[in-house]
Order: structure tokens, then C-alpha cells, then sequence
């Protein structure tokens, strides 16, 4: 017998979940997380806490709690409340002593818990955000449970629902009937591929030739898969298309989204997603996409202004890499670690610098080259580059072909112009080059030549003749390499000849040019590099091999920035930053991560690579819930822990907190890291599957949906309204990948101060790509999207503020990209003699839904006030559809109503 | 738990029961009410067979203040004031250069704090003895109160008198963002409504054409908390500031397409929102109800705001007042347009203005050049704007508030190891300066002073739920008695906080 599970008296109910009800009997047990931590919180941490220990005291930490403080005495007795400072305190008549201090006396019932609390013990809880159980039971329905029937309008799918529905009963609500098929496709589409389905997808599913869940593994597999959740990963990878700060000049990074697209298609594993993009180039022999994943942390903002200093902005560069790691892998905000102890979370100040020297020694020093940066070889050039490294490996070591390889793929390490020090006419010329004149010099401190027979200068040089001197130490220091530098327009990269030596030395550089007037600028020297002697000088081929190599060192193809580590003469010691000022520095740390998260595993190296594996390491607390908390947010509108960036003591407590946790385990240990099986489980459970209607009343118990009865309802993003018009327009184009495309926009929103870049309108059809493909400026990002929510990225945005404003009416109802998607839909359901159906079909192709009459009333009103007008003044027509010759008032005044549609609530939203 | 439930459900539905009864408009239960009145609400919390949960769909239905949510309303009592101008400069301003004068200060520059002035005092970041910056502006009592005003403010003098100054405001937040927040929206994390929701919400707008609630922003760049300080937050997402631009159009896209005529603008908003309304009865989502305020009022927009927005024409005496440079997005620009809007009845126009924050890293984020530039470029607009609504008659119904989202502390930012070459102030929230003006101030009036080096507040210290509830007063509202049910419980702007400010009031 089938049973609708909404057809089970409410009695029954109450039987089945008397045993969930037993438990959460109230014991007379004070319990400290859910008691006592809010109170200090509010009440106390700010003056006793991590920013602040007023008396010596500080409630952040148990071991402090307990410790003495200022007068010897610790201020809590365990076991007894009325010994304890703190409590005689809060019941001091004397302002002067009573806490909190120039506050309202706290409430009695507050004073009372913690009485009873210190009298229990004071039993220090750890708070559940950092610590994941091993199993979490799935509510199960007992031998009752065969009641729940495989019907197709049953609500338990799957594991989901179990939880689901033991707090919908707690609260004595049932769930909603299952969404119908027209608008369960349209909504799992918009969510899995960020577009509506395709006709022959919708026909399928609607006919029964396919189930629900081949319907998802389909959607799954599409290309646009990647497209649509790449475009949420880039909102934390801070993604952009220009440097960001004042100058805001371009950056060719598009490699990176596309491995982001090639990365979610592909299904990899989260736990390797995790490691390339902050590790890859530590992997052992890292692949050309694993270098390119690393352009994860190239995503911060590279100051080109004039007069900045490059290592202020390296430092600033490096602290955004600590706190973006730690919002996007363990919601958690690091922020305010850099200056003191977290004022609520269980972080130390000393731990922000053990963390900051994992990142502290990446090659890239803000300059404007962006070096490192990884040269995209042709085919052609590839050949070459692999015969140079056979050779190497044929007659040297494997580490000098590290060393060939990395110098050939990103050409680090070298010395950059800010490493020179005591100019003589010379100048350090912003940022990129030193500048000569004649008789200039300059001094590269404790430089380490590698042993090298050859100096590398990257220069360009206006004058012939220039004869350069390279000398160890000083002026007067033995001369290493004398050579003559002539005229090159361009920036070359060339050899000259030293001698070697072995150890560290400053070393000394100077120029000569004797036929040019004084203070002319006769060299802009860009930087010093020394590789190892290319092996095997004895053999036949050396010269060839050698010119090859020259050869690629003056290559210039397309680039991506990439992470590279400094080698171990470049290293650089991390100290902690009194009060967060770069500039103030003290004791010196070693990479370390924050004590009261998972432990560390001495396999594991002491750098990226290492701090990597820890955090997907299955014992870490934060990874895997962050990870399914964010992905339920990006389907549901709302996280499982509701303040989706942070999670932790300052977070709200999850409204389902078992199925965090068994959705966080679930994920590493049987899905092992899958995203799209994360996303197909959420996607196929009842829970999801519900229709979206409801009343007033059930918005009024649960305004946001965080019980579940009903299913998701929330705007689309950005360029989701964007991708969804010109798709169901038939505009939309396919095309992947590539640089970032520039659909019109309105004139004067660029307002470039420095390098004149320009917006050029795409041509073709990249001005009807997919959103996550549009050229972001960071300064103006493209102006649809900001007012649709989607943000400027110049740093990790965790969530977008969803809006609803007058301003996005006018975009959907005045931006040409939205006349012209009209158009096109108007266009394509136009039935030449009936206006009925062709209002029908618009709505159709836009809302998955056939249109009820009274819409179509309304709908019809529009056209036939439109047409009226259109016929009157024909002009109008023509003016308004300027897309082809002369078009017809009725094919005019059925955009204006394919616009109507693509206005309406039920298009801009997920229902 | 159980019995325990029983006890909450039952106050919970005595206390919706209450609110059915009393007839107030501030809560959406009036629109339930309509369709469904207080017997299917209280069924949901007693409990019943869930087949016969009561869901009807036709019965989603709106009340009047749905469909037209903007609509003026009266407060709780007579208000002083009908608008509020909200200056917020972001990045939080010195208030040692600017209103707090502290000769002491002078004495101890460049010195080791003394330890007679450090004894009791919490210190939030430094460590050991810190060195002292005397105030780098210089100060002198200005107008009949005899505040004190620095010579970084030369204009702003003149109306001293008309000004309330709140010398020891402090917030417990010391990062930008989160002390934006709390500023704005009186809590430091994401998700409460921001002032001029609120205020929006409680009263609606005098001007149907227009946003109740105008966000302008200057400096280059927006807040550092992001669109969330002028948000709604659990509010309906109509009460949200709108954005607009002060530079190129108000608002992108706020023409017509070629060849579209109003008339038919007219009758697309119609059709949309003709469907809407079904829609809304389907689903019952509060943000349908919304979107159809928003397309009523983008129509609307399209004829208002161009004319409101442009101030080409306005006088060139007025322009020269305020120093506006027209075609710019200048803080100058923002003021006259603040008194163009609360002119045409918006109820609260929020200016933000960026480029405060001198730690004294660069030039521009310094306290002697920097910040000099910075008041440079406020103190005209801002004097002409109080000067401006008082020849119109307007100050008396218009509250100005100015502030950052905290203060600067008396030490020179520690500079260690190396010299620097400007100099600065770090964050510091346990004293700052705010003030106020318009109606219902008391003219002339200072309240609160802060230690001889400006550390603490010694007297009259006020928090940020109390400047919150002062404003609420002002337009007409008991700040203990505004509140929101939102997931089962009231929630108001001050928490459960917050103290008028009676010694600034008139």
C-alpha cells in the first residue's frame, strides 16, 4: 500500500519523533556554548578579550579564563560562584567596580546562569565549529518508515530529507507538495547550469523519457556546468581583468578562470582543486595547468601608482592571501588577527604571522611586469623549450633542469630593480627599471651569482657603446664581466660573460657611454638574473642549444601570473607585525597554523604545500562544512549556517546541525570530494524538489526558508538575468574561453585616468557571451552587473548582497542588451497570423510555463496598445528596432511585450 | 523542551493575537489579516492535522501600504523633524584636528606618553609607552557657544552655533567594515536594517516620485562594508537606499529607448505588473510585492530624479556656496543635491564620503596633509548646506548628522623602526566627535568631553545605539517601541539598547 506521507495524521508525527523530543528535555546542566559564550560575547569580550584583557582578565581563551589576573587572584573559582571577582562584581553597587563597566547591570537571569555555571564547575566547551564528529546518524523513521512510499509526490528522496523533515515535525509543519515538471527542470537548469533547459531536455523529462536524476546528470555534464559555477568561485577568487588600485591597469589572467571552467567540468576532486590553486607549483614536476592554478593568489590587487612602495603592497598582497585562504577554505575572517588575538574566535595574534609565513615567500614583489608570469608557449616554441631541458637533463643534474625549466616558463628568480640600492647617476624609475646615464652605478646587496659564467640583463637601450662593468662589492671591487651593451628598441634579454663565484656578495654595476651628453638616459635596466651554467659546453650542440634557449628568453606569448617560491637565497624571514604595521616588525615565526584547528602532520612540508594538505585534511573542521554550507547557499539562498563567511563562535549556530556535518563527511568520505555529486545529492532530495508556492502565514513563521517547507525561491545573479535573456532569445553564444569580451555598455563609464585603455565593443559574437566571460575593470566593473548585485572583486566577496531596487527595473527595461534579446524572442515567436499564440510562445520560451489567461489578457492589452501607438508613427518602429529594415509595427509592438515578459518576477527568479 | 515549547508557543500566540487586535501598521500582519485573520495564523502555532494547514493561494493578498509601501505615515509622537541628512565620512576622520581641542596634547608631542595619563586606561593595540602627536591643527572658540573649531575648518565656524557636538561618542568596533555596520545599521555583522531603512520604513516618503532613501557617495570609492550600510536588511527590500550617481546620469539606463513613448512605458509597468500580482498570490514572496513598488517607482524615477539631479540649475550664487564643480562626483555636488532631495520631500539622503583614513602610510592618508585636503574639501559644502535649508526654512524640519564610524588616537601611529614621512593616527574608538544640526537641536550645544590627551570620555561618553535613538526621536519615534517582527521576535535599531541624548536636544 502506498502512503502519501502528508496523509499521516499529525498524531503520528508526534510518536514518531517522541524519542527527538525526549532528548532535548531541558537537564538543569548550564551548558557553556549555548549559555554562557553568547553572554561573554556580548557582555564581556570586548573589554576581556582578544583585543583588550582589562585587568589581566580575558574570557577568550579558557586557559586565561582561569588564570590569575592583575590583583593574583583568578577571577573565577570553580565550583564557586560567590568567591568568584567576576560574579561579585556583576552584583557591585560600587560603579567603579561593577562590570561591565559603564554599562547596564547585566539582566538577573544572565547573573544567575553564570552563577550557576561557576558553581557547576565553570566546564570550558568548545565551541562545535571546530571540531567535526566522525559519524552523524541520519534520523531514521524506524519500522514505521515503510509507510514512506517511492511515490512520485512522496517527500523522502534521500538522506537530506531525513533531517529535513525531523525539524519540520519538531515544528509541526509539513512540507510542500513537489514542485511540477516544467518548473522543477527550469529551476534545477538555472541552478546546475546557470541557464534554462534545452527544449529536447525539457521534452524528455516532461515525457518520461528520462528520469529526474538522468535529467541532472545530464545538466551535469553539459560544458555550461563549469560556466556557471565557475562564475560563483570568482566572486571568492577576487577575479578580475585589471590590477585594481588608482592605475588599474589591465592583467591577462584569463587563463585562470578558464581553468577554473576546465576544473569544475572536469569534476576535480575539491581536495585537489584545493592544492593546485594554492600549491600547484610545489607539486613535484607541476603540469602548465597546475602553474596556472596558482593565478588563485596572482588575483590580488598589484599597485602600479607612482611613488608606492612595491613592498608595502607585497606585504598587502601577502595578507590578503592569508585572510582570502581562510574566508574561502574555513570561514573564518583573519582580519583582525593581524593586529591583535581574535576578539571572539580562538585565534592568536603570533598565529596570523605563523600563517602569514607559508605565503611569505612567493616570488612576485608587486611589480608591473607582475613577474612571475607564465609564458604560454606555441606548439613550436614548446618543442624548443623541451630539446633545451633534454639536453639539460642529458648532461646535468635534474635540479639545474628545474632550474632551466622554471626560467624558462616564468624566468625566476632574478633581481628586479627595487632590489638595487646607492644609485649614482642612476634612478630607480618607478617601479619597473633602474635608469643610467653615463658613469652611473647602482649595487645589488648580498646577491648570489649561482656560479655562473654568464650575467642576464633584461634592458632596453637607447645608445650604442655602452660599455657596463660588473664588479664584486663595490667601485673598487675586482671586476667579475666588462661588455659592451648596444641600441635595442625593444626589452632584451641577453648573456654576457663573468666570472664565476660561489659565494654571496654585493654586487656592483656600472656604466660607461662616453659619446652621450650627461643625465641622458641611455639604459633602463629591468632586471639581473644567474642561472647555473647550462651543462655540456664541451659537446657538439651547446652553441645551438644555447641560442635556442636565448632565443625563448626573448619570447613574448601570451602570459598568466602564477605563484613561484623564492629559492633559499631569497628567502625572506617573517616577523610578527607589532599592532598590524608592516613596518614594525618583531620576534621572527615559523609557518604554523592556528592551534585550536586540526593538528599537523610533520609529513607534510613546511610551506603551501603543506598548508594546503592541512586544510583537506579530513580532520580539519571548517574545509568540507564551508565548502557544502556555501554550495547549499548558492542553491537555497541560504547557508546552513546562515552567515555563510563565517563559522565560528560570532556565527549563527546552523539551523540543521547534523546534516552540516553529515553533508561536510558525506562529501570527503563517500563522495570523496566531489562537487557535482555534492550538488546532484542537494539537487535530488525532496527538500529541493518542492514546489516554491506558499502564503503569507508560512513567510511569516519562516521569512527566510531556513525549515525547508517550501522550496527555493530567490533572484537569479547577475549574469544569470543577463546569460538567461539571450538564451531564451536564441542569441546566447557558446563559444568558451579567451581573453575577456566587451558587450556594449553605456559611453563613459571607463574612466580611465592613466593608460587610455578604451571598452571596444566586441564585434560578433562576443557581444553575446556568457557573463563570466565580460572584461571586469575593477575600477568600473560592467554596470548591469553591479546593479544586479555582482561586485567590483578587488577582494574576496564570500556572498552578494541581494537587492531589489528601482534601478534594476531600468536596466531590464532600457539597456539595449535587453531590447534587443526582446527582439530576438519576439522575433522567433512570431506566428504571423495569430497574436495570441505568439504572445503564448514568448512566454512560453521565457517562463517554461504556458501562459494562464489572465497574463495572457494583460500581455495581449500591452500588444495591442503597442501596436496602435506603432501604427500612428511608424517612425517610432523604426527608430526603436533599429536591428534590421524596416520592421513591422506588429513584430515592434510584440518586443514590447517579449520585454514585458523578460521583466516579469517569475523570469528574473528561481521559483 | 516540550513543556517548555508549549509555554513559548502559548506567549507567542498570545502575543500575535495582541498584535492582530491592535491595528498597528507596522506589522505585515495587517496583510495577512485581511485574508486570513487571526484563527489560521493561531493554528499554525497550536498545531493541527497538517492536511487541513489552511492554503488557499487566492488569499495572498496586500494591504494598501503593500501596494503603495512609501506612502507618508505619522510616528509614534510629533516628530521635530521630516528628513535626515546623513554626512558619514568613511574612514574615520580626527577628531583631534577637528572639534576635540587638547592643548595638553601639545605639551606631550613627540614625548613618551606619560605614565600619570596612561594609569587606568585601556589601550586596544598599543603596547609599552607609546608616543604622543600633538593636535596639528590649531583651534580657537568660535561663534557665541565658543566651541572650539580648527583652522582646517575656516568656513564651517560660521555656523558653530547652529551645531550640537557630541565630544565623546565611542563604538566598540575598530575595523572599518564592521564599525560602518554597527554605525549604519546598528549591528557590526551583516543582515540588520540600515537608519535610513528604518526611518523610511516608519515613515515613507513625502515624494512618490522619488526614493524615500537617496545614497550619494564621494571620494572615489564606496564604504568598505559595501551596499550592506544603506541595506534593508530583514526589512522589505523596497526601504533599501537607492544609489544614485553624481556624475554622467543619476542613474544609468533612466531614459527611455528611442521611440518608446511614456505612454507606452506606462502600459508595459502595467502588464508587468498586472502578472506580478498574480504571481504574488501563487507564492506569497514578500519580494514580488517589492519588485511591483520598484517598477511603479522606476517609472516614476524616470522624469524625477533627472530633475533633481541636476543642478545646472541652480543659481551661481548657490553653486559658488557650495563649490560644486558640476560634471564631477564631488562631496560639494552630494551637499546641494542632499538639499534638492530633502527638499523634494525624501526622507533621508545618506552621503558618504571617502578617503579618511590617516594612519600617515602615504600622503594622502595623513593626518597633516591628508586629512587638511580632506576637511578642505568638506567645509564649504557643508557649511552652505546648513546655511542653505536655513534661508529656505528647512533646517527646522531637516536633521543633519556627521560623523565617521569611529575616532583617532592621541598617539602618533607607532612608526618603530623607520621614519615616516607623514604623520598619523590610528584607529580608536573609545572617543570621537559627532554632530548634529537642524530641528529639535540645541543650538550651540556641546555634550560630552574626553580626557587631557582625548583618550577616553570622561563625561557625557554616548554610544552608538544612543545617537540611533536620538535620531529616532527626532523624526518621531520611540526607539524602544520601533521594532520589526522578524523570525518569531521583535527586533529594533538599538537592540536592546540606547539612551536619548537629552542634552543636545531643544
Amino acid at each position: 500500500m502506498k502512503i502519501d506521507i502528508r496523509k499521516i495524521p499529525f498524531y503520528c508525527w508526534l510518536l514518531l519523533f517522541s524519542i527527538v523530543i525526549q532528548s532535548c528535555q531541558t537537564k538543569e546542566i548550564v551548558d557553556f556554548n549555548a549559555q554562557i559564550k553568547p553572554i561573554l560575547n556580548k557582555r564581556c569580550i570586548s573589554c576581556h578579550g582578544g583585543v583588550k584583557k582589562s585587568g589581566g582578565f580575558s574570557l577568550l581563551f579558557e586557559e586565561e579564563a582561569f588564570a590569575a589576573t592583575e590583583s593574583g587572584e583568578p577571577a573565577i573559582i570553580k565550583g564557586n560562584a560567590s568567591a568568584s571577582e567576576m560574579i561579585k562584581r556583576l552584583h557591585s553597587d560600587d560603579p567603579e567596580l561593577r562590570m561591565p563597566y559603564e554599562a547596564k547591570k547585566l539582566p538577573a537571569e544572565e547573573i544567575e546562569l553564570l552563577t550557576k555555571w561557576i558553581d557547576q564547575g565553570a566546564k570550558w566547551g568548545e565551541h562545535w565549529a571546530y571540531s567535526l564528529p566522525e559519524k552523524v546518524e541520519v534520523p531514521s523513521f524506524n519500522s514505521e518508515a515503510s509507510f514512506i512510499s517511492e511515490d512520485e509526490t512522496s517527500f523522502l528522496k534521500n538522506s537530506i530529507d531525513h533531517f529535513i523533515l525531523a525539524k519540520l515535525s519538531d515544528k509541526e509543519i509539513s512540507p510542500n507538495m513537489p514542485a511540477a515538471k516544467n518548473i522543477i527542470a527550469r529551476r534545477a537548469a538555472l541552478d546546475i547550469v546557470g541557464l534554462p533547459p534545452s527544449q529536447s531536455l525539457l521534452q524528455q523529462f516532461e515525457s518520461g523519457s528520462i528520469t529526474y536524476e538522468a535529467m541532472v546528470d545530464t545538466l551535469l555534464n553539459d560544458k555550461e556546468y563549469g560556466e556557471k559555477w565557475a562564475t560563483w568561485w570568482l566572486d571568492l577568487a577576487r577575479y578580475a581583468d585589471s590590477k585594481g588600485y588608482e592605475k588599474d591597469m589591465g592583467r591577462e589572467i584569463w587563463k585562470y578562470r578558464d581553468w577554473v571552467i576546465d576544473a569544475f567540468n572536469s569534476d576535480m576532486p575539491y581536495d585537489q582543486f584545493t592544492i593546485e590553486q594554492l600549491a600547484g607549483d610545489l607539486l613535484p614536476e607541476p603540469s602548465v595547468d597546475q602553474l596556472i592554478a596558482t593565478a588563485f593568489h596572482r588575483n590580488t590587487m598589484n599597485n602600479d601608482e607612482g611613488g608606492t612602495d612595491d613592498e608595502e603592497f607585497r606585504v598587502a598582497a601577502v595578507i590578503d592571501r592569508i585572510n582570502t585562504t581562510f574566508s574561502v577554505w574555513q570561514s573564518t575572517t583573519m582580519e583582525c588577527v593581524q593586529c591583535h588575538s581574535h576578539p571572539y574566535d580562538p585565534f592568536k595574534h603570533k598565529e596570523y604571522f605563523n600563517l602569514m609565513a607559508f605565503f611569505n615567500n612567493s616570488r612576485d614583489e608587486d611589480v608591473p611586469s607582475e613577474s612571475p608570469i607564465l609564458k604560454m608557449y606555441t606548439p613550436e616554441q614548446q618543442m624548443k623549450v623541451n630539446e633545451v631541458l633534454e639536453w639539460v637533463s642529458k648532461y646535468g643534474s635534474e635540479s639545474i633542469r628545474k632550474k632551466y625549466k622554471d626560467f624558462l616558463q616564468f624566468t625566476e628568480p632574478v633581481y628586479k630593480s627595487h632590489f638595487f640600492k646607492d644609485f649614482k647617476n642612476s634612478v630607480y624609475d618607478d617601479h619597473a627599471s633602474v635608469v643610467y646615464w653615463d658613469d652611473g652605478s647602482t649595487i645589488i646587496e648580498n646577491g648570489y651569482t649561482e656560479e655562473s659564467s654568464y650575467v642576464y640583463l633584461n634592458y632596453r637601450s637607447h645608445y650604442d657603446g655602452t660599455q657596463m662593468t660588473i664588479r664584486k662589492g663595490d667601485a673598487n671591487g675586482p671586476i667579475l664581466g666588462q661588455f659592451i651593451i648596444n641600441k635595442s628598441k625593444n626589452n632584451t634579454t641577453s648573456q654576457f660573460p663573468i666570472k664565476p663565484i660561489s659565494e654571496k656578495t654585493d654586487i656592483y654595476i656600472e656604466t660607461q657611454n662616453n659619446s652621450v651628453a650627461k643625465e641622458v638616459n641611455i639604459l633602463n635596466l629591468y632586471w639581473v638574473g644567474f642561472i647555473t651554467d647550462l651543462p655540456g659546453k664541451e659537446q657538439a650542440g651547446w652553441k645551438k642549444v644555447n641560442s635556442d634557449f636565448m632565443e625563448l628568453l626573448n619570447t613574448n606569448p601570451p602570459t598568466v601570473p602564477i605563484m613561484a617560491e623564492n629559492p633559499e637565497y631569497m628567502k625572506r624571514t617573517t616577523q610578527l607585525f607589532d599592532r598590524g604595521s608592516w613596518l614594525t616588525k618583531t620576534d621572527t615565526v615559523e609557518p604554523g597554523v592556528p592551534e585550536s584547528l586540526n593538528d599537523w602532520n610533520s609529513d607534510w612540508p613546511d610551506n603551501r604545500l603543506g598548508l594546503s594538505k592541512w586544510m583537506v585534511d579530513k580532520k580539519n573542521p571548517l574545509t568540507a562544512r564551508t565548502l557544502v554550507n556555501r554550495v547549499w547557499h548558492q542553491i537555497y539562498g541560504r547557508g546552513i549556517v546562515s552567515t555563510v563567511e563565517d563559522i565560528g563562535s560570532q556565527s549563527e549556530p546552523p539551523s540543521h546541525p547534523a546534516l552540516l556535518d553529515w553533508l561536510a563527511l558525506r562529501f570527503m568520505n563517500e563522495m570523496n570530494w566531489s562537487l557535482k555529486a555534492l550538488i546532484k545529492e542537494i539537487v535530488v532530495s525532496g527538500t529541493y524538489r518542492q514546489s516554491s508556492e506558499s502564503n503569507q502565514e508560512m513567510y511569516r513563521i519562516d521569512p527566510e526558508n531556513e525549515l525547508y517547507a517550501r522550496g527555493p525561491r530567490i533572484r537569479l545573479g547577475a549574469e544569470q538575468i543577463r546569460d538567461q535573456a539571450l538564451a531564451v532569445s536564441g542569441i546566447l553564444s557558446d563559444k568558451m574561453y579567451g581573453p575577456g569580451v566587451m558587450p556594449p555598455q553605456p559611453d563613459g563609464v571607463w574612466q580611465t585616468v592613466y593608460n587610455g585603455a578604451k571598452w571596444v565593443e566586441s564585434k560578433g559574437e562576443d557581444r553575446y557571451r556568457r557573463g563570466v566571460y565580460t572584461y571586469l575593470k575593477r575600477t568600473s566593473p560592467y554596470p548591469s552587473f553591479l546593479t544586479f548585485d555582482a561586485g567590483s572583486r578587488e577582494v574576496c566577496t564570500i556572498r552578494r548582497t541581494v537587492t531589489n531596487t528601482p534601478l534594476q527595473a531600468l536596466v531590464t527595461l532600457n539597456d539595449p542588451v535587453y531590447l534587443e534579446a526582446s527582439y530576438y524572442l519576439a522575433k522567433n515567436s512570431m506566428d504571423s497570423n495569430d497574436v495570441e499564440k505568439s504572445i503564448a510562445k514568448a512566454y512560453e520560451k521565457a517562463t517554461f510555463t504556458k501562459i494562464e489567461p489572465q497574463k495572457l489578457d494583460a500581455l495581449q492589452e500591452l500588444y495591442e496598445s503597442s501596436l496602435l501607438e506603432f501604427k500612428t508613427d511608424d517612425t517610432a518602429s523604426e527608430i526603436f528596432l533599429h536591428f534590421e529594415e524596416r520592421p513591422t509595427p506588429e513584430l515592434s509592438a510584440l518586443t514590447v511585450v517579449a520585454n514585458a515578459i523578460m521583466n516579469l518576477d517569475e523570469f528574473l527568479t528561481k521559483a | 523542551m516540550k513543556h517548555h515549547s508549549d509555554i513559548v508557543n502559548r506567549l507567542l500566540r498570545e502575543k500575535l493575537e495582541r498584535e492582530t487586535q491592535a491595528t498597528t501598521r507596522r506589522h505585515f500582519i495587517k496583510s495577512c489579516a485581511q485574508g486570513m485573520g487571526g484563527l489560521a495564523l493561531s493554528s499554525i502555532f497550536m498545531g493541527c492535522d497538517p492536511l487541513s494547514k489552511p492554503k488557499p493561494l487566492a488569499q495572498n493578498s496586500f494591504s494598501e501600504r503593500d501596494l503603495n509601501p512609501l506612502s507618508t505615515l505619522a510616528p509614534h509622537y510629533g516628530p521635530k523633524v521630516k528628513s535626515v541628512i546623513y554626512l558619514h565620512m568613511a574612514g574615520a576622520p580626527s577628531q583631534l584636528e577637528m572639534f576635540d581641542y587638547k592643548p595638553e596634547l601639545h605639551k606631550y608631542d613627540g614625548q613618551d606618553c606619560p605614565q600619570s595619563l596612561l594609569e587606568g586606561k585601556k589601550f586596544a593595540f598599543i603596547k609599552g609607552t607609546p608616543k604622543l602627536m600633538g593636535p596639528q591643527a590649531e583651534f580657537k572658540q568660535e561663534g557665541e557657544s565658543g566651541n572650539w573649531v580648527s583652522n582646517f575648518l575656516p568656513h564651517f565656524k560660521n555656523v558653530v552655533d547652529e551645531v550640537a557636538f557630541l565630544k565623546a561618542v565611542h563604538t566598540d568596533q575598530f575595523n572599518h567594515g564592521p564599525a560602518q555596520l554597527f554605525m549604519h545599521t546598528g549591528s557590526p555583522r551583516l543582515g540588520r536594517p540600515s537608519i535610513g531603512a528604518w526611518a523610511t520604513y516608519g515613515l515613507g516618503s513625502e515624494n512618490q516620485n522619488l526614493p524615500g532613501f537617496v545614497v550619494l557617495t564621494s571620494g572615489g570609492n564606496t564604504p568598505d562594508a559595501g551596499k550592506s550600510v544603506w541595506g534593508s536588511g530583514f526589512l522589505p527590500s523596497v526601504y533599501q537606499g537607492v544609489q544614485c550617481r553624481s556624475k554622467g546620469d543619476p542613474v544609468l539606463y533612466i531614459d527611455d529607448p528611442d521611440g518608446i513613448s511614456r505612454n507606452l512605458k506606462k502600459n508595459t509597468i502595467d502588464a508587468i505588473n498586472k502578472i506580478n500580482k498574480e504571481e504574488y498570490a501563487k507564492y506569497a514572496d514578500p519580494e514580488i510585492l517589492a519588485r511591483i513598488n520598484q517598477y511603479e517607482m522606476a517609472y516614476r524615477m524616470q522624469i524625477a530624479v533627472p530633475e533633481v539631479m541636476n543642478i545646472n540649475n541652480e543659481p551661481e550664487h548657490i553653486k559658488q556656496m557650495y563649490g560644486v564643480e558640476p560634471g564631477k562626483e564631488s562631496f560639494a555636488n552630494n551637499c546641494l543635491l542632499a538639499r534638492k532631495l530633502v527638499e523634494d520631500g525624501v526622507r533621508f539622503v545618506q552621503l558618504f564620503d571617502w578617503g579618511w583614513d590617516t594612519h600617515g602610510n602615504v600622503r594622502e592618508g595623513s593626518i597633516d596633509m591628508g586629512l587638511r585636503n580632506k576637511c578642505r574639501e568638506i567645509d564649504r559644502p557643508m557649511t552652505a548646506l546648513i546655511m542653505d535649508l536655513k534661508q529656505r526654512g528647512l533646517l527646522d524640519d531637516t536633521l543633519i548628522v556627521w560623523g565617521g564610524e569611529f575616532g583617532r588616537t592621541p598617539m602618533q601611529e607607532n612608526r618603530g623602526n623607520k621614519e615616516m614621512a607623514y604623520k598619523g593616527r590610528d584607529h580608536h574608538g573609545d572617543a570621537f566627535t559627532m554632530w548634529m544640526a537642524g530641528g529639535g537641536i540645541k543650538k550651540g550645544a556641546s555634550h560630552g568631553a574626553t580626557d587631557d590627551i582625548g583618550f577616553s570620555g570622561i563625561d557625557g561618553r554616548v554610544s552608538v545605539h544612543d545617537v540611533h535613538a536620538t535620531i529616532l526621536h527626532l523624526l518621531g519615534f520611540n526607539h524602544e517601541e520601533f521594532t520589526y517582527e522578524f523570525q518569531g521576535r521583535p527586533f529594533r535599531l538599538t537592540d536592546v539598547e540606547g539612551e536619548i541624548i537629552k542634552e543636545i536636544l531643544a
